[in-house]
């Protein structure tokens, strides 16, 4: 069978391609028919079952710092995904509570997605309400006032601009929040 | 086989025979080797950014999110695609006894390849960049990037549909092997996608990147080892048969594998198990191209001190060995909880794109060019000095990157650690990586100058 590909270029091709799509269709068509959380919302409303909430989709505003995080490449340096690991569960935690994993549906609106896959800077996916507004305009407008020894951009532009600081404030809050992990609401605005 | 190699060559010098015109291919020769060197800036810009993160830090466009998309853009599809299409343009109808399809066809290619770059060096400073890694172009230029593989595939295809010889050489069908699947492939990362969101997105882009790498340098950069090995040491492929086998598994194994992107992350764990096992079977094709090219050489080292392009293609040949070996072990779950997301992972994607392909990308147009222009190459001790450069600090930059990622990795599973510490931790690090970057581009500039001087200057001699 293969031998024929040797002199047969229309077999080279024939076969290239129909080995190539067995597993090129059973892993990217077939996964999202058999595992439906991919395109489930996330909801819960019952506290023994983890934490509570519901995704809803991003607001206008939202989206619009959403899209700045994505031009300015944020997600070259910064994760969104708690994974199954103990270690970014504690360390992506609040005051002894751990950050609970991050699930498929809670990004069902993401578009793009922004998993990500480089942690220069630290992960995002909790980082909702952790920090208020004006910690972050201090933060973009030179991380290392705050933060000795960061190596994350300023972002002059940003900050000099109130509509887009506006923003990419707004989307920063939203993230994690769809699950509502921290005892007593305690997020800062 | 490589009887039909020497036969082709031999064609080439027989009185009346056909007289290759190679003007596409040296217009992609010559556009990607400039890319190189510009790509080379922005590389070393971003690498003095993890040093010193206020540099130029109130320019917009030239910050680290707009600056690092063109380095990965620029190098993978500037430098080394083109560098390929044009190495192919070469080789390719000489395998086949025949002249290319259409010359013109392969320079209107060579045109429109050139628009592209240009264009995305534009969009990605401006910051139109559509959030997925080596899928961040805009559509327009997405559509541009499959009407210019079309044109290319086309010739390629056409050319073997006319070639003189009915054998096909390993090179030919790793070349079309190439063409097909990268076809599917970018069309998954760059098409597929816009239907689709979260996770389930994320899917189709890793298997978009994972075989942009796999499926498209990987298939194209060990054509260009079959043929230049071979033919840079005169001597006869070791097996028809294991490349047969490497073949023929990598075209089966590779496409299952992209999930291994998002071990422990928010996607399917079965899924995430698939990736696992297909890594792991990575190592079978391989082991057998590994294998088969080493054993080419057996007999034939000491041409290694003589030929430039040798050390380069021999050197690719153990890179590509031990990235290889790296990805199937960073996809086990437990070594992924280490490495993953570190800096680890950058040192091995280089090894894989500069160590690997770049090399014998490298070692292609170090041979070809003295052919292409009827001349001597400019410096054969310039030549030798680039190799070295680019093996030190590539070296250089590998190795650091490992030690600092796997440390990266240990220091974040230690979370009482605060964040900051691993970053300030890491600084020495990224120093040497800087200065392993500042060898690795001046191995650029060597070669650059090198290829221009030979195709503009005025030794006359034929090569030998
Ligand atoms: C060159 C890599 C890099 C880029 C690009 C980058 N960051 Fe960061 N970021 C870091 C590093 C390193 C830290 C940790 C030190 C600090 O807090 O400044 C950090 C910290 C943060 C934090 C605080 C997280 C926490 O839990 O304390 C936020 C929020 C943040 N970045 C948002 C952004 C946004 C939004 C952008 C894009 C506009 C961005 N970053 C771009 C590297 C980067």
């Amino acid at each position: 069978m293969f031998k024929k590909a040797d002199t047969s270029a229309l077999w080279a091709v024939i076969l290239s391609l129909v080995l190539f799509f067995v597993g090129g269709i059973l892993t990217t068509i077939v996964p999202p028919m058999v595992d439906h959380t991919w395109a489930k919302p996330f909801e819960n409303n019952d506290p023994a079952k983890g934490p509570t909430g519901k995704l809803v989709p991003l607001s206008e505003l939202e989206l619009k710092g959403r899209a700045i995080y994505q031009r300015e490449g944020c997600w070259y340096c910064h994760t969104q995904q708690i994974r199954t690991l103990l270690a970014d569960t504690k360390r992506y935690g609040w005051k002894g509570v751990d950050a609970p994993i991050s699930t498929p549906d809670e990004f069902v609106y993401d578009n793009p997605h922004m998993f990500g896959t480089k942690r220069t800077g630290p992960d995002l996916a909790r980082v909702g309400g952790k920090y208020d507004t004006q910690w972050h305009r201090t933060h973009f407008r030179n991380p290392r006032d705050l933060v000795k020894g960061s190596i994350m951009p300023t972002y002059p532009w940003i900050v000099n601009d109130p509509k887009e600081f506006e923003a990419l404030v707004a989307y920063m809050q939203t993230l994690g929040r769809a699950k509502d992990w921290r005892p007593n609401h305690d997020y800062e605005k | 086989m490589q009887d039909q190699i020497s036969r082709a060559e031999a064609i080439g010098a027989a009185p009346g025979a056909i007289i290759h015109e190679d003007t596409a291919a040296k217009w992609f020769l010559v556009s990607s080797v400039a890319y190189f060197f510009i790509v080379g800036i922005i590389a070393l810009l971003i690498a003095a950014k993890f040093v010193w993160p206020d540099l130029m830090g109130t320019i917009s466009w030239l910050s680290y999110g707009r600056l690092r998309p063109l380095h990965v853009n620029g190098m993978l599809f500037g430098w080394l695609l083109a560098a390929d299409m044009g190495l192919a343009f070469y080789v390719i109808p000489r395998l086949c006894g025949v002249k290319l399809w259409s010359e013109k066809l392969g320079m209107a290619t060579a045109a429109l390849w050139n628009i592209i770059v240009l264009g995305a060096v534009v969009c990605l400073l401006a910051g139109f960049n559509q959030g997925w890694e080596y899928g961040e172009l805009p559509f327009f230029l997405d559509v541009l990037v499959v009407v210019a593989w079309i044109l290319f595939g086309l010739n390629v295809f056409m050319t073997v549909a006319q070639r003189k010889y009915q054998a096909m050489y390993v090179t030919i069908w790793y070349t079309m092997g190439c063409i097909l699947w990268t076809a599917f492939v970018y069309l998954t990362g760059n098409f597929a996608t816009l239907f689709t969101t979260g996770t389930n997105q994320a899917n189709l882009n890793w298997m978009y990147v994972h075989n942009a790498v796999g499926l498209i340098f990987t298939p194209i950069g060990l054509a260009l080892a079959y043929y230049f090995i071979p033919r840079a040491a005169n001597t006869p492929l070791h097996s028809h048969k294991l490349s047969m086998v490497g073949f023929w598994s990598l075209a089966f194994v590779y496409v299952w594998t992209g999930a291994h992107h998002m071990i422990h992350g928010p996607i399917s764990q079965w899924l995430q198990t698939i990736a696992i096992a297909f890594s792991v079977m990575l190592l079978i094709p391989v082991w057998a191209v590994v294998y088969n090219l080493f054993a080419t050489m057996k007999g034939q080292w000491h041409q290694l001190r003589e030929s430039v392009p040798l050390k380069f293609l021999m050197s690719g040949v153990v890179f590509y060995l031990l990235t290889c070996f790296q990805g199937p072990m960073h996809s086990l779950r437990t070594v992924s909880a280490i490495v993953s997301k570190t800096d680890w992972i950058p040192g091995h994607a280089h090894m894989a794109v500069l160590g690997a392909f770049s090399f014998f990308a490298i070692a292609g147009t170090y041979f070809v060019v003295p052919k292409l222009w009827n001349k001597a190459l400019h410096s054969q001790s310039l030549a030798n000095w680039s190799y070295w450069m680019l093996m030190i600090g590539g070296i250089g930059f590998y190795v650091t990157l490992w030690l600092g990622g796997f440390w990266q990795g240990w220091q974040w599973n230690t979370w009482t650690i605060p964040f900051i510490d691993t970053v300030v931790a890491l600084k020495p690090i990224w120093i040497v990586r800087f200065v392993s970057g500042v060898m690795m581009f001046t191995g650029i500039v060597m070669f650059a100058y090198n290829v221009m001087a030979t195709a503009l200057g005025t030794h006359e001699e034929s090569a030998a």
